[in-house]
């Protein structure tokens, strides 16, 4: 049987994207199109699709370092599309067995690392406004980013003398302060942490050169400088 | 009185969300009796962040101290919302089972 092929109207509306966008990727050699034999025109095998737009990491980053373009349907503008996608993806992870009960854990998580980004830029956003939210459930993997503040810049509001940031991460994780002060905030981070400590979910989670590695069967909770420097938050989600 | 959780959304996530919703249940409070207890049910609730329940479970807490009853729940999440809100608000909830 003959594969299925899009047409780069079909394909652009997948991924969500223009179609000049799509020739841009194709003439870059980000995603090449097909052919057909003294052809001029463009499509898509579905698969090619599927895998360009599951490679959540390399999207998510290159956003938020390069401001590179990805597929715009990990792209949530506002706090009340990233609530509505976060509400499907709870739909399909509560019914996927195994997750019964610990999907609550999972949604409380994205949740509150995606709302976070969204209350600390509120009227600040360096440029883009809005976050990446990306998931693929049978990989068991979400990810989170955006192009904010940062957790630094955000907690210097209210803490001056924070000077790194592993040190702005590890009192974001760990103590009860907000970088909104005098709004009483700041309980979300420590919830993440301890709910990661307790229950089989990792995290990944990086901002400026600060990074948390909760992962493995002994984890630990501990920030420590990576070698690159992430423009706003990257969070890693596994379960 | 009982207040059925869910009314305000089955997935309670963000803060923007969580203090709109204590606005518009400021009404309904100003009706009680002073002596009335208020029991928060969480059946249908399926997650709870501590975001969205710092703004409205903690200034009920404040308003209405031990007048305040949250029923027991076996959703993780309103488990591990509910612990960290007693730890900021070094106060304790009423939980009935």
């Amino acid at each position: 049987m003959e594969e299925k092929l899009f047409t780069i109207s079909q394909a652009a509306e997948y991924l969500r994207v223009s179609l000049n966008t799509l020739r841009r990727w194709d003439e870059n050699g980000k995603l090449v199109a097909i052919k057909k034999e003294g052809g001029t025109h463009r499509y898509y095998r579905e698969n090619d699709l599927e895998i360009f737009s599951s490679d959540l990491m390399k999207f998510a980053s290159g956003w938020i370092q390069d401001g590179v373009e990805f597929p715009g349907t990990f792209y949530c503008p506002t706090s009340s599309i990233f609530n509505a996608r976060l509400m499907k993806m709870q739909n399909t992870l509560m019914q996927k067995p195994g997750f019964e009960k610990l999907y609550s854990l999972i949604v409380l998580i994205t949740g509150e690392i995606g709302d976070n980004s969204f209350a600390h830029n509120l009227g600040k956003w360096p440029d883009t406004a809005g976050i990446f939210f990306g998931y693929n459930l049978e990989k068991r993997i979400i990810v989170l980013a955006d192009r904010g503040l940062g957790i630094l810049e955000t907690l210097r509001q209210v803490r001056p003398k924070l000077s790194n940031h592993v040190d702005a991460v590890r009192v974001a994780f760990t103590e009860f302060v907000s970088g909104r002060a005098p709004e009483k905030r700041g309980n979300g981070l420590k919830l993440v942490r301890e709910v990661i400590m307790e229950w089989p979910i990792y995290l990944f989670y990086i901002s400026g050169d600060a990074e948390v590695c909760m992962k493995g069967h002994n984890k630990i909770f501990r920030v420590t400088r990576g070698q690159r420097i992430v423009r706003g938050c990257f969070a890693k989600i596994e379960f | 009185m009982k207040l059925q959780l869910e009314k305000f959304g089955k997935t309670l996530i963000s803060r923007e969300l969580g203090s709109e919703a204590f606005k518009a249940f400021q009404p309904t409070l100003h009706k009680f009796s002073k002596n009335e207890e208020l029991e928060i049910d969480f059946f249908g609730v399926l997650t709870l962040s501590p975001s969205w329940a710092d703004e409205f479970l903690s200034p009920l807490l404040n308003q209405l101290g031990d007048k305040l009853i949250l029923l027991s729940s076996d959703n993780l999440s309103v488990i591990a919302t509910l612990r960290i809100l007693q730890e900021v608000n070094t106060r304790l909830f009423r939980i009935k089972s």
